[in-house]
């Protein structure tokens, strides 16, 4: 009697203890309830709860679809069924299990087997039967999961709660993965991700092994088929001259300007004169050569440049045709150049003679240019500006100055007081200071600036497409009037390996202009 | 010669100075130690010199290349502070560039060819006991002694007749600062420059300075003296304080091991027999001397009750000296070495390890109460 009494208390503890740690994981989801249930690992509960998740399956299928469980609604059939699916759910488990477990290992992972199954089965048995619940009543409702993940759907907005559910029980996952083997959340993020990408691997390799069509078949002939009629590259030229174009610009400009708002503040000097006067005369005159004066020297260059661009085309020479295209629409607009050259020295002179003083509000401002949709810049720019690549190129500068000024800003105020002390008490001039010292001292972090805004322009020169340049956009806007997917595809495909391949080069150089001193200072330090 | 003239420098928007009428001379070939509390206007009145800040008031005159005494503030400023030697601490080495070019900022400002340049780094170097290989290395690959080193080369790359020393080991572990301290001031006493050097440590000054010129906060000048005269006669209760109430043990620093030791120490050569080295022992009534060999190289010492009822020759009952102390040790370093091992003389020795002579707490005793009879008489 007192044997049968504890037994039934071991009994009761045991189903509590289990419910508890469903509850918990599902309550508390933070890694230190997972570590505090890793004690408690039990083969038997992993087994008994996974068994159970089995059988509600097994009770869901046949309440939903009985036609393709049973064929005859006999009882010994029908537990024979439950029994099959139990069986195949718990077999699934562990061998799904036992992988994740190899892979861990194969990331130093230190929990042992028995550990990690039962905290995975913590959050999948109650996840589970949540998930059977919502699909049974949601069945009988019409919530299946094609129209509840489709927003236009009346019952649509159910879509986030399956996505935010989807998210919270992978989160779950991570935990219990990497509370029973304490490795590094990247590790964890390995650990599931290696079977995802072997399974991809596969399931595409296969596709193409089989010859069957898919979306990468499709897009891969559509591209090769755009590589092999030259389309292609030259959108991809256009797109990287009309980015090199803008940001060799930029550079000159961001860093001049990230330079001149470290500065002291200059008082106005006669001798700045000698440089002002000379460069207002030579604006006036390309301004003039527009039209005041009959046909203008521009419109000469500009007619030149188009010949020697279509001489150039002529002889196959795609690589600088959308380069000489640029400066050639660059060019054929005079007055414009004049002007905004104008006014850009203007803003450098005044921003000269402000130095430190305008360094909060010049920051601001690039600030806010880059709020500015591209588009609306690119619609707005159009009257003075006209379409094509100078008004692209325009806008482009524009958005590159945040990173590259703000970076040259705090790279040049980074340098040690110390380090500029010492260069100017061992008399250096201010030019020498800033060029052997502040400026060489602040080349990593300036390219880092060039960098964010080179990958940054990458994306907006494909909307400059919009606007009448030959980029890769291009691809992307006709694939949207075309309603052809592939289209905007292959945009969206080469301008990210576009973008990719080009930070990639950039993080390389970066390495090369690094003053070499610089390099080991962090370890040192 | 460095001659301030009642300088006084006031920041705009201050209404009290941050030095007031400074007035102070530095003669050719010695340091000036400029020492005081934080905010006493120490660094300020160092950097008038090379005008990083220009003077409100009253003139600073340097010697120039001509022998004359000229007003820096007549002189145009790039070209003043290359004409004058200007060391920092460490960290003011320039990270970007290899010692070879840290220390030839200024003789290429200068304009000088590479070849003379890398020569003058090279005997630089070399004269701070460093390998010549350096020279391609970057600063971070060096210690931070090694890197203040340099720094104090890169002053000198031009060898200018003054210099400016800004907390030079400021940033230095006491071993390391001790090390440098002692070597720079041998190479002073080749070099003979005009310095200024400005510390917030007043053993620094003390051991560092021919002259000590104490600030109070606001730039007012308390003393101006030689750290003798300082530590016998401070000039007020500030001073007093500020060089602390060990001002006695503080006199230790000034002097040298070479002034006090006995220089004909009793000592046994290493080709002596036992029977003639416990004699000497015997007659001289000590219990322990010191062995060398015929060039006086220190080889160890022996004691009586090692030799007692032994034969043979002396070398076999050589046991090695802990520690030997060089010529310019100070009575102060002598002493804390003594307490260090715990013996109760020390062998002085020069570069070669030949011993110059002995020294003992008694000896270092009796310097302490001369020097304080002479300041006294001095007094009177």
């Amino acid at each position: 009697m007192q044997a049968e009494k504890t037994q039934t208390k071991a009994q009761n503890r045991f189903w509590r203890e289990l419910l508890d740690g469903w509850m918990n994981v599902l309550t508390q989801p933070n890694l230190d309830t997972f570590r505090a249930q890793r004690a408690r690992a039990d083969p038997l509960k992993t087994v008994l709860g996974v068994g159970l998740l089995g059988l509600v399956l097994g009770l869901w299928a046949l309440a939903i679809k009985p036609a393709t469980l049973v064929t005859e609604m006999r009882t010994e059939a029908i537990l024979i069924d439950l029994l099959r699916m139990i069986f195949f759910t718990e077999a699934d488990f562990f061998i799904i299990s036992l992988l994740l477990f190899f892979i861990a290992r194969g990331f130093n992972g230190i929990g042992s087997f028995s550990q990690q199954s039962y905290l995975l089965s913590l959050v999948t048995v109650p996840l589970g039967m949540i998930v059977v619940a919502f699909l049974f009543v949601g069945e009988k409702l019409g919530l299946t999961l094609t129209a509840v993940l489709n927003p236009l759907s009346p019952v649509g907005v159910a879509g986030i709660f399956v996505i935010l559910f989807a998210l919270y029980g992978f989160l779950l996952l991570l935990f219990a993965l990497q509370a029973a083997h304490e490795m590094q959340s990247s590790a964890v993020f390995y650990t599931f991700g290696t079977p995802l990408v072997a399974w991809g691997i596969l399931r595409i390799a296969s596709m193409f092994a089989a010859g069957e069509e898919n979306v990468i078949t499709t897009q891969w002939a559509f591209i090769a088929d755009q590589w092999a009629k030259g389309t292609a590259q030259e959108l991809l030229l256009g797109h990287l001259w009309l980015v090199a174009f803008s940001v060799s610009i930029a550079v000159v400009l961001g860093v001049t300007i990230g330079v001149f708002i470290t500065w002291p503040a200059q008082r106005p000097r006669l001798s700045h004169l000698v440089i002002l006067i000379p460069l207002a005369l030579f604006l006036l005159l390309w301004a003039a050569s527009s039209g005041l004066l009959g046909e203008g020297m521009a419109d000469q260059i500009a007619s030149t440049t188009k010949d020697w661009s279509r001489s150039l085309k002529r002889i196959d020479n795609l690589y600088f045709g959308p380069l000489l295209a640029i400066v050639a629409a660059i060019i054929a607009k005079p007055a414009a150049v004049g002007m905004i050259v104008a006014v850009f020295t203007i803003i450098l002179y005044a921003l000269f003679l402000a130095g430190e003083k305008a360094g909060d509000l010049t920051l601001y401002i690039a600030g806010i240019i880059l709020t500015i949709p591209s588009v609306a810049l690119f619609g707005a720019m159009i009257k003075p500006l006209g379409i094509g690549p100078f008004n692209a190129a325009f806008a482009l500068i524009l958005y590159a100055q945040l990173p590259i000024l703000r970076n040259t800003y705090t790279g040049i105020k980074a340098v040690t007081p110390e380090i500029v002390e010492a260069g100017r008490g061992m008399g250096m001039t201010e030019a020498q200071l800033l060029l052997k010292v502040k400026l060489p001292m602040a080349v990593p972090v300036i390219m880092t600036g060039v960098r964010v805004s080179i990958v940054m322009l990458i994306g907006i020169a494909s909307i400059a497409a919009y606007i009448g340049n030959d980029t890769l956009g291009q691809y992307i806007f006709d694939g949207i009037t075309r309603a052809q997917e592939k289209r905007y595809y292959a945009g969206a495909i080469l301008v990210a390996i576009l973008a990719l391949a080009v930070d990639y080069f950039l993080g390389w150089l970066q390495g090369r202009l690094t003053p070499e001193g610089l390099k080991g200072r962090r370890e040192a330090a | 010669m460095i001659k301030f003239e009642n300088v006084t420098k006031i920041y705009p928007g201050m209404s009290s100075p941050a030095v007031d009428k400074l007035s102070f001379t530095v003669p050719t070939g010695e340091i000036c130690t400029i020492v005081g509390p934080s905010g006493c206007g120490k660094t300020t009145a160092m950097k008038m010199v090379n005008r990083l800040i220009d003077a409100t008031d009253g003139a600073i005159f340097v010697l120039d290349e001509r022998g004359d005494m000229s007003n820096v503030l007549k002189i145009d400023p790039i070209q003043l502070r290359r004409s004058i030697g200007y060391i920092i601490q460490q960290i003011g080495l320039f990270p970007h560039r290899t010692i070879l070019e840290n220390i030839g900022t200024v003789p290429q400002l200068l304009d000088w060819d590479e070849a003379r340049i890398r020569r003058r780094a090279e005997d630089l170097v070399t004269m701070m006991n460093m390998p010549v290989e350096f020279l391609d290395r970057y600063p971070h690959e060096l210690s931070g002694g090694q890197r203040q080193r340099i720094g104090v080369a890169r002053g000198m790359a031009t060898d200018p007749p003054v210099m400016l020393m800004d907390e030079p080991f400021g940033a230095i572990d006491p071993i390391n600062r001790n090390i440098l301290q002692n070597e720079f001031l041998r190479l002073q006493q080749e070099i003979k420059k005009t310095i200024l050097f400005v510390t917030h440590d007043i053993d620094e000054a003390i051991k560092m300075g021919d002259k000590i010129c104490i600030l109070n906060v606001g730039g007012f000048l308390e003393q101006f003296d030689s750290p003798a005269n300082i530590l016998a006669h401070p000039a007020n209760e500030f001073v007093e304080d500020f060089v602390g109430a060990d001002r006695a043990l503080k006199r230790l620093n000034l002097v040298r091991v070479e002034e006090v030791m006995n220089a004909r120490p009793p000592l046994i050569q290493t080709t002596q027999n036992v029977e003639q080295a416990a004699g000497f022992m015997a007659e001289q009534g000590i219990r322990f001397a010191y062995v060398v060999d015929a060039d006086r190289t220190l080889k160890g010492y022996v004691r009586v009750r090692d030799l007692k009822g032994k034969t043979g020759w002396v070398d076999e009952f050589v046991e090695p000296a802990a520690t030997t102390i060089p010529l310019t040790t100070s009575l102060k370093d002598a002493l804390s070495e003594m307490l260090v091992v715990d013996y109760a003389n020390v062998c002085v020795v020069d570069a070669q390890n030949r011993v110059r002579g002995l020294i003992d707490t008694n000896m270092i005793h009796e310097a302490v109460i001369e020097s304080a009879a002479a300041a006294e008489g001095e007094e009177a």
